[in-house]
C-alpha cells in the first residue's frame, strides 16, 4: 500500500489549456461492481471483456493458447501469473509519475493484462473491451498491461464503454512494451459515457526497431483528460501516433500527445484531427521530443480541429523539443471549418446540406477511420460519429 | 421534357468578369458541346450552373424550365435535374461510393420510399459493369486514391445511378486513355434519350468522335462566338482557335497563342 500522503504530494499530470482541478479526479472509491453476462462482446475469437471487477467475455484460439499467449483479465492474471505482473506493472508508466498515475498503481483493482511471446503472429485482431460498471456510484481503477515480444506481430483494438447512468469517474492507465522488431497497431475507441469524469494514461515504450501505431478514437460524452505517450527508446523505433476527438455538448476533452526519440533512427509522427461542437471544449497538445544523441530521429506532427459553433473552445498546440542537430522535425496546426469543396460536391449530387455535413466532417476524420483494424471497428466509428453530430444542431 | 436555359449571363470570379454575356439553350434529347481555348470561362459557366458559391452572377439569368436557379441551393439545383460532372472531383475519406450513391438517390425519393439495399447494388453491378469497373470500387472511399481516369468514370458512373434530366461533362476526356476514353463515351451515350441532355465541356475533338453532338459552340472571351453542328469541331481542328478568332475578326488575347495549343494537354 502506497503512503497516501505521499500521492497527494505529487503534482497533478499537465494538461495545458484544459482546467480540470475542479474534476476531483485525485478522489477515487474503486468500485466492486459485478456483471455475469457480456454488453458488447461476442463470437470473438481473441477477445476479452472485463466489466467492474467480472471477466464478461474470454477467448483465445487453441493456438494461440498454444503459444503461450496470455489474455485474462488483471484479477486472474495477478492470481496465475503473480510475478509476471508484478514485473511489468508501472515499468512503462511510473508508480509515482504524477499524483493520478500513483493513484492509480495504489488503488485499481481490474484491468486486463495480455502477455505475447516473441514471434507470435496474430492473423485477426486482438479485442480488448473494458466496461465501466456505473451503477453503485462507485469509479473505475483499471490497469491494462500488453507485452509484444520480439518480431511478434498483432494488431489490438480496445473498447471503453460506461454502462449505467450514476455521475462517477474513471482512471485507466494503459501500459505497453513492444519488444525488438515488435510490430503492433493499437486502436482505441473510447467512448465513457456523459456522466464519467476520466483520466486516461496510455504509454509504450518501443524497443529496438519495433513499432507502436495508435489509432485513437475519442468520443467520450463526458469530461475528459487523455494522455498518449509513446517512449522511442530503440533504435530505428517507429511509432504513428493518430488521433481523432469530437466532442458535444458542455463536456471537455483534453488531450497531451507525446513522442519522445530516444533511439537513433527513431520515428514519431502525430496526427490529429478534432471536432468541436455546441459549448464543448476540445484541446490537442502534442509534444515531440528529441533527446540529445537520437541521430538521424524524424519528430513531425499535424492537428487541425474543426469549430462548428461559435460557442465551441478548440486549440491545437504543437511544441517541438529539440536537443540534437542532426534530426527532421516539423509541425502544422489548424482551427478550420467545414470543406467548402467537399461540401459543394456532395451537394451537387442532390445531398441535401444537412447531410453533406455530417459526410464532409466524418470525411475530416476519415484518415484514422480508415485505418480502424476491421471493417467493424470502422463501422463503429462511423456510427459514433453519426451519434454524436446529432447534437449538431442542441 | 425539360430545358435549360442561360440568358445573357455574366460572371464575375474575385471581382474579375469572366463570362461576359453566355446565351445557351440546351433540351432534352440534345447533346452540345462547348470548345474553346484554356482560360475562356468554360468551367465557370459549368460551375455556375450548379451554383458553386465562387462564382457571381452579376448579371442575366439561368433557368431549368421556367425556375430560375438564383433562388436554388446547390442541392435544389440537382434535385431539379441537374448534374455536373466535375473537372476536379473531390476526394472524401470515410464515406464509400456506395454509401455516397445511394444517399444522392434517397435524396430525390420521398423518406418513406428509400430505395431498398438489394435494388440499388443491382443497379449499381448493372451500371458499374457497363463502365468495365471493379466490384470492390463501391466499398472504396469516395475518389480517394482514384486514378484521374477512375474518377472520370466515377463520375460518370454517378450520372447514370442519378440518371438527370441534364449533365454538364466538363473535361470528362481529359486525362483519359483511347480505352477509358470509350468506355466513358459508351456511358454518355447510353444515357442519350429524349429524356435526357447533355452538355459536353471540352478541349479536343477526339471525344466528339465517340459522342456525336447535335451542336457545336465555340467560346472565346467569355462569351459563345459561334454555333453549328459537329462539322464546326471538325473545322477547328482544322483551323485551330487562333484561325476562328481571325476570321470571325474577334479582338480576343488566346492564352496559348499558337494554333496548336489546340492539341496541348492542360
Ligand atoms: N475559382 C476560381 N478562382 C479564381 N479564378 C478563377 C476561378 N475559376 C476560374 N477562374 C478564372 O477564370 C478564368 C476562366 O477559367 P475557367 O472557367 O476555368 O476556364 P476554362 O474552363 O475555359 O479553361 C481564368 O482566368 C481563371 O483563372
Ligand atoms: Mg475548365
Amino acid at each position: 500500500m502506497v503512503d497516501n500522503s505521499v500521492i497527494q504530494s505529487l503534482p497533478l499530470p499537465t494538461f495545458a489549456k484544459v482546467r480540470y482541478n475542479s474534476w476531483q479526479l485525485d478522489e477515487m472509491i474503486p468500485a466492486t461492481d459485478k456483471a455475469t453476462t457480456p454488453f458488447f462482446m461476442k463470437n470473438e475469437k481473441n477477445g476479452i471483456e472485463v466489466s467492474g471487477l467480472s471477466t464478461t467475455y474470454q477467448h483465445l484460439t487453441e493456438e494461440m493458447t498454444a503459444q503461450g499467449v496470455i489474455l485474462m483479465s488483471m484479477i486472474q492474471a495477478k492470481t496465475e501469473h503473480p510475478d509476471l505482473v508484478e514485473n511489468m506493472i508501472a515499468s512503462v508508466v511510473d508508480k509515482a509519475a504524477d499524483r493520478l498515475s500513483a493513484q492509480n498503481f495504489a488503488q485499481f483493482n481490474t484491468g486486463i493484462f495480455v502477455y505475447i511471446p516473441e514471434n507470435v503472429q496474430f492473423d485477426e485482431v486482438l479485442h480488448l473491451t473494458l466496461n465501466h460498471l456505473a451503477t453503485s456510484g462507485k469509479d473505475l481503477v483499471a490497469r491494462v498491461f500488453v507485452y509484444i515480444g520480439s518480431n511478434a506481430k498483432v494488431d489490438i483494438l480496445q473498447e471503453m464503454h460506461t454502462i449505467g447512468t450514476q455521475k462517477t469517474k474513471a482512471s485507466v492507465i494503459i501500459e505497453v512494451i513492444a519488444d525488438s522488431g515488435a510490430q503492433v497497431t493499437y486502436a482505441n475507441i473510447d467512448s465513457f459515457g456523459e456522466q464519467t469524469t476520466a483520466f486516461i494514461n496510455r504509454e509504450a515504450e518501443v524497443r529496438n526497431h519495433a513499432t507502436v501505431d495508435w489509432q485513437n478514437a475519442e468520443f467520450n460524452d463526458g469530461n475528459v483528460i487523455i494522455r498518449l505517450a509513446s517512449q522511442l527508446n530503440g533504435e530505428g523505433s517507429t511509432s504513428h501516433t493518430n488521433v481523432i476527438g469530437l466532442t458535444t455538448k458542455k463536456q471537455t476533452q483534453g488531450l497531451v500527445t507525446t513522442i519522445l526519440n530516444r533511439g537513433r533512427h527513431s520515428l514519431g509522427h502525430i496526427f490529429q484531427r478534432g471536432v468541436i461542437l455546441n459549448r464543448s471544449t476540445l484541446v490537442f497538445n502534442g509534444i515531440g521530443k528529441i533527446i540529445k544523441g537520437a541521430k538521424g530521429s524524424d519528430a513531425q506532427q499535424e492537428s487541425r480541429v474543426l469549430m462548428l459553433s461559435r460557442r465551441a473552445r478548440g486549440d491545437a498546440n504543437p511544441l517541438l523539443l529539440i536537443d540534437e542537430n542532426d534530426v527532421t522535425a516539423g509541425h502544422a496546426a489548424s482551427v478550420g471549418r467545414v470543406d467548402e469543396n467537399q461540401m459543394y460536391y456532395l451537394m451537387s449530387r442532390g445531398i441535401s446540406e444537412q447531410v453533406a455535413r455530417k459526410l464532409v466532417i466524418r470525411g475530416f476524420m476519415g484518415e484514422v477511420l480508415a485505418k480502424m483494424p476491421t471493417k467493424a471497428a470502422q463501422q463503429q466509428v462511423v456510427e459514433e460519429i453519426e451519434r454524436k453530430l446529432k447534437h449538431e444542431d442542441d | 421534357m425539360a430545358t435549360l436555359k442561360v440568358e445573357n449571363l455574366h460572371v464575375s470570379v474575385e471581382g474579375k468578369e469572366i463570362l461576359k454575356g453566355v446565351n445557351l439553350i440546351v433540351n432534352t434529347g440534345e447533346i452540345h458541346a462547348i470548345m474553346g481555348p484554356n482560360g475562356t470561362g468554360k468551367s465557370t459557366l459549368s460551375q455556375t450552373i450548379m451554383g458553386h458559391p465562387a462564382y457571381e452572377v452579376t448579371e442575366g439569368h439561368i433557368y431549368i424550365d421556367n425556375q430560375d436557379l438564383s433562388e436554388m441551393s446547390v442541392d435544389q439545383r440537382a434535385r431539379a435535374g441537374l448534374f455536373l460532372a466535375m473537372q476536379y472531383p473531390s476526394e472524401i475519406q470515410g464515406v464509400t461510393n456506395a454509401e455516397f450513391m445511394r444517399a444522392a438517390i434517397n435524396a430525390r425519393r420521398p423518406e418513406d420510399d428509400q430505395i431498398g439495399v438489394m435494388s440499388f447494388i443491382e443497379k449499381l453491378d448493372e451500371k458499374r459493369e457497363f463502365l468495365s469497373m471493379s466490384e470492390e470500387m463501391a466499398e472504396r472511399y469516395l475518389n480517394e486514391g482514384f486514378s484521374g481516369g477512375e474518377k472520370k468514370r466515377n463520375e460518370i458512373l454517378q450520372m447514370m445511378m442519378i440518371e438527370p434530366k441534364i449533365a454538364i461533362l466538363d473535361e470528362i476526356d481529359s486525362g483519359l486513355d483511347i480505352d477509358a476514353l470509350k468506355v466513358v463515351s459508351r456511358g454518355v451515350n447510353e444515357m442519350r434519350s429524349n429524356e435526357f441532355g447533355a452538355l459536353m465541356i471540352t478541349h479536343y475533338q477526339r471525344l466528339l468522335d465517340y459522342i456525336v453532338p447535335d451542336f457545336v459552340h465555340v467560346m472565346m472571351g467569355g462569351k459563345i462566338v459561334k454555333t453549328g453542328g459537329a462539322e464546326l469541331a471538325k473545322k477547328l481542328e482544322a483551323e485551330g482557335y487562333a484561325g476562328l478568332r481571325d476570321e470571325l475578326g474577334l479582338n480576343v488575347h488566346l492564352t496559348d497563342e499558337d494554333v496548336n495549343s489546340y492539341f496541348v494537354e492542360d
